[in-house]
């Protein structure tokens, strides 16, 4: 046993001394022997339960430091789980709006010949309109109609129709900007708007869209076909609702039907 | 621990559990409204199947879109495998995803990360 009490330099500890002097039997009649030994004994066992009672607390505090640990362990395996389900998550996310984009982008096109299609020529004329009507340049549209394309279909077969279709289409599409329209309207009839374009200039561009078509025959599988196309034109006036701009740009298509076809008619 | 198969629907999977066959097998997308619905007796039944059964399991995935709670209940499915794998058990994921949808198995890889288990990204067609 040692009782841990600091030690002056030279002396033996003092449990040792205590242990010396009372088995000496030189004191064994000296009155304070008993005292001691009784106090020594007391001593002791007091000194026992103090070692007891911090091996306890010891224990008890290394037990505490361990279930932290355990919980910090957890906690940080629990973080890394979250992460892993909030980045796959995203992950799906990101791919559905993809799928959103893409499907709203063919919601726009004709499945046939890849044109936009009729609701977002629509859209962008409805746009031009309102922009035209805040003072905004002027546009010029055209509605193009493939000439006696009934007869194609009945002679050489539908989907031979389907392949002038998206010939003309291709050809008409190459010759607008990029920042026009150039539209699957229905049928064979193909809708042409030109953004920011004067009323005055509307003749020269019909013309020459008539010409990308009609100039030169076309190569569809082994045959060679040379196909026309009528233009209703015309540009919107001042405070006139889309609409009506459209049943008069309708009405020239008709009547350069009627004059003979391969034609442009300007809308009255 | 009974075999069962719930069909596909709109928003969840087809899911279908074989003991004989040690397979389980869950294709489609996955939107369930109530996700503990759906997948707690799929976590039964593989619990169950880990506990009695010793034959080797494999999990036959075709899954395409998952919502959050469906990412996490695979997450408690995996979980599970690697816990059986750890003990010694053979267990198997087998994910097949289209071609045309590449990033399926992106995702797939994502969820094989941090799992031991033979876990394979299939391209099918």
């Amino acid at each position: 046993m040692n009782s841990g009490f600091p030690l002056p330099p030279g002396e033996r500890p003092l449990t040792e001394r205590i242990d010396a002097l009372l088995s000496d039997a030189e004191h064994r009649d000296n009155p304070l022997r008993a005292p001691l030994a009784e106090l020594y004994d007391a001593f002791s066992d007091h000194l026992c339960q103090l070692e007891r009672i911090t091996r306890i607390s010891d224990h008890y505090q290394a037990a505490e430091r361990d279930r932290g640990a355990g919980h910090a362990v957890n906690y940080r395996r629990q973080l890394r789980r979250l992460e892993k389900i909030v980045r796959i998550s995203d992950q799906y996310q990101g791919m559905l709006r993809e799928l959103n984009q893409r499907l709203e982008w063919l919601s726009h096109r004709d499945a046939l010949t890849g044109l936009p299609n009729r609701r977002h020529a629509l859209k962008r004329l409805r746009e031009e309109h309102l922009r035209a009507q805040r003072g905004g340049r002027s546009f010029v549209i055209m509605i193009i109609d493939i000439d006696h394309f009934k007869d194609i279909n009945d002679t050489w077969g539908h989907e031979f129709g389907d392949h002038a279709l998206t010939a003309v289409a291709a050809r008409l599409a190459a010759s607008v900007r990029e920042y026009d329209v150039c539209a699957r309207w229905g049928g064979e009839e193909f809708l042409v708007m030109l953004s920011d374009t004067e009323p005055c200039t509307a003749g020269d561009n019909a013309e020459r869209l008539r010409a990308c078509v009609g100039s030169d025959p076309f190569i569809i599988g082994e045959r060679q076909l040379r196909i026309t196309v009528s233009l209703g034109v015309g540009s919107c006036r001042p405070g006139e609702e889309l609409a009506e701009l459209m049943k008069r740009v309708d009405d020239a298509l008709y009547l350069a039907k009627h004059e003979g076809r391969d034609r442009i008619a300007f809308a009255r | 621990m009974n075999d069962f198969e719930i069909p596909a629907t709109e928003s969840t999977p087809l899911i279908r559990t074989d003991r004989t066959a040690g397979r389980l097998e869950m294709s489609g997308d996955s939107y369930p409204e109530n996700s503990f619905e759906l997948f707690q007796p799929v976590i039964d039944w593989l619990a169950g199947f880990l506990d009695q059964v010793l034959q080797p399991l494999t999990l036959e995935l075709k899954l395409m879109y998952l919502n959050t709670s469906s990412v996490r209940a695979m997450m408690d499915i995996f979980d599970a495998l690697q816990d059986a794998h750890e003990r010694g058990q053979a267990v198997t994921v087998n994910w097949r995803y289209d071609r045309d949808n590449e990033r399926v198995a992106d995702l797939a890889a994502e969820f094989k990360e941090d799992y031991t288990f033979p876990f394979e990204i299939i391209p099918g067609s």
